[in-house]
């Protein structure tokens, strides 16, 4: 039985990460094609990307469009959870829905949408373009993850910083925001790894100025090849990094 | 550094139901004034409404003869004592109670002097680095009084700040908020529904029901001289008794006693009826005692009403054989009427 519960996990574990792993072996490949059999390690394709110029800014890019987007979805999503944890108004519950309701909305829909609405408004496609699209995406979710760390206790402090004669900002800024802080960071942080991994809206919404996953799609476009593998390999570090300092940092310390 | 709030016809209404009806109530500048009543009797709301929490639906709120009734809760000269405290975690001691000071932008170190000498009023001087959460429930609740009282404010309200005590503790504290409401002098309007903590608090009890005052006044006066027979119940126990006008006196189940003619109940303290006395309540037999420690709590059936249970409280000794035949006899009776306001 035991054996078996160890072979379902590993099986488990396998199907989850074998992709990844493939990718990552192959980025190592010493030849032309990302494909078996394996040709021995190299770290060419590595140098090949880093001294790609486009490639590079695009990156730039993705964490530039990635920080921004993120830090404007958190403030948003914090001003609102805020505003609704302290009043009770008779469509608080409509509200609530109304502002997670964008997640359960395809990336693509939502991408069409904004597309065309810039269209009207005369936004051309660009970074900008695609950080308000991350914004639309993500404030959701930050909204909802602080939303839901917020308890009685909070508002009972929010309510005691007021009585003791703090304005609405100072109750944000000197109880809200420090109390929240746990939440804030791991809301920022998922915001953050959405936004760099993001395909669709930044396809539709970017022309010359590109981001990272939008660069990728092209060099794929032009065939297989160890290089897409190295950068798809960055990309997944990066991701895989902000999930481990999250883990190590906030949650480790909420469990404790 | 304190004023007199005055409480003008104050009703408030929550989505179909009335809490408060038009209630008046004057608070003197340093009175320590407890609002008791069970839940629901709108005790909370009045005071939500003194912090500025609450708009009342109709009434006026003046503090220092100022109306507040439309002032937000950073603008008044009012504190408030929280059920759970509201502490910030994140904050340490000394920079929670310097927090009203540091809002009205006085500079850290003026602040920190005003903290240390408001946690050393309160015992924790030592402590002032800590951070809340490394407290006892007793010493977070000093911490909190201590935070409200930094800002020097005119009223210092309190929402039922012992409620999570245990017994011994609340006892402490109950002492420790009276000695320290005399030595800073600012009303306190403290908000219980338990009647032990308001005799031994208060100087004037603010008996609430139903969204009503029923009585206002000193300890003794709501104990031994109750207005209503709901405030009469709610201070203590009462042996309740029918009582008709007939002639000079009235008539009871339990003969004619010499009372001052009047319809309504006869009401006895367990402690006011026993073997000797001012008022004779005529023979009767004991049932069943137990011992208290403090008193034997004894219960008693006339002969003259024998289905009747009257409880008294006799002294540690005085206690009659089970079955014997005793004289019963009672001290400060009050006959109220039904509808006695």
């Amino acid at each position: 039985m035991r054996v078996l519960a160890w072979a379902y996990l590993l099986a488990m574990f396998g199907f989850i990460l074998l992709p990844v792993v493939v990718l990552i072996v192959f980025s190592f490949q010493d030849s032309r094609l990302p494909v078996p059999p394996f040709d021995g390690p190299t770290l060419r394709w590595y140098a090949e990307i880093i001294a790609d110029r486009a490639l590079m800014e695009a990156l730039m890019n993705s964490l530039l469009v990635a920080l921004i987007s993120s830090a404007v979805a958190l403030v948003l999503g914090f001003l609102a959870a805020s505003g609704l944890a302290r009043v009770l108004l008779p469509g608080s519950a409509l509200i609530r829905g109304v502002l997670i309701a964008p997640m359960t909305v395809s990336y693509l829909i939502i991408a069409l949408g904004l597309l065309q609405m810039f269209n009207a408004v005369g936004l051309r496609p660009s970074l900008v373009a695609t950080g308000i699209g991350h914004v639309v995406i993500n404030l959701p979710l930050c909204f909802a993850i602080i939303y839901a760390s917020m308890g009685e206790h909070q508002k009972n402090a929010m309510r005691a910083a007021r009585d003791l004669g703090a304005a609405e900002w100072q109750v944000l800024w000197h109880v809200s925001a420090p109390m929240l802080l746990p939440s804030l960071a791991a809301a920022f942080f998922l915001a953050f790894t959405f936004s760099w991994d993001e395909f669709i809206i930044a396809f539709l919404l970017t022309r010359f100025d590109v981001t990272l996953p939008v660069e990728i799609w092209s060099m794929l476009r032009s065939g297989l090849s160890p290089a897409t593998n190295a950068v798809g390999s960055i990309v997944f570090l990066v991701s895989v990094a902000i999930v481990l300092v999250l883990e190590l940092t906030l949650f480790r310390r909420r469990g404790a | 550094m304190t004023a007199d709030v005055s409480l003008q016809g104050i009703e408030h209404r929550f989505a179909g139901f009335t809490a408060l009806h038009r209630v008046d109530l004057k608070i003197a500048a340093g009175e320590f004034v407890v609002l008791l009543g069970p839940s629901g009797c709108g005790k909370t709301t009045l005071l939500s409404i003194i912090g500025g929490f609450l708009t009342p639906s109709e009434g006026q709120v003046l503090i220092g003869a100022r109306d507040m009734t439309q002032v937000p809760p950073k603008d008044r000269p009012t504190t408030t004592m929280f059920q759970d405290y509201a502490l910030f975690p994140h904050m340490s001691l000394r920079d929670n109670v310097g927090f009203g000071l540091r809002m009205r932008g006085a500079g850290r170190a003026v602040r920190n002097d005003k903290a240390d000498a408001m946690l050393e009023m309160v015992g924790l001087a030592a402590q002032a680095g800590r951070r809340p959460h490394e407290l006892s429930g007793g010493q977070r609740q000093r911490v909190a009084l201590a935070r409200a009282l930094a800002v020097e404010p005119d009223v210092l309200l309190l929402d039922e700040p012992l409620g999570a005590l245990d017994l011994k503790l609340r006892r402490q504290m109950q002492d420790e908020l009276k000695a320290i409401q005399r030595r800073v002098g600012t009303a306190f309007v403290h908000v219980t529904h338990d009647q032990e903590e308001a005799m031994a608090i208060a100087d004037r009890i603010v008996v609430m029901n139903q969204g009503r005052v029923e009585q206002a006044g000193s300890p003794e006066d709501v104990y031994l001289r109750p207005a209503t027979l709901f405030s009469a119940g709610f201070m203590g126990e009462m042996n309740r008794i029918p009582a008709t006008p007939d002639g000079d006196g009235v008539t009871t189940p339990l003969g004619h006693l010499p009372l001052p003619p009047q319809r309504g109940t006869l009401c006895l303290r367990p402690e006011n009826v026993g073997l000797r006395g001012d008022l004779r309540l005529g023979p009767a037999r004991m049932i069943e005692a137990s011992f208290f420690g403090a008193h034997h709590r004894c219960h008693f059936a006339p002969l003259a009403a024998p289905d009747m249970i009257l409880t008294a409280n006799l002294p540690q000794g005085a206690v009659p054989e089970r079955g014997a035949e005793v004289q019963l006899f009672a001290t400060d009776p009050v006959i109220l009427s039904e509808t006695a306001q």
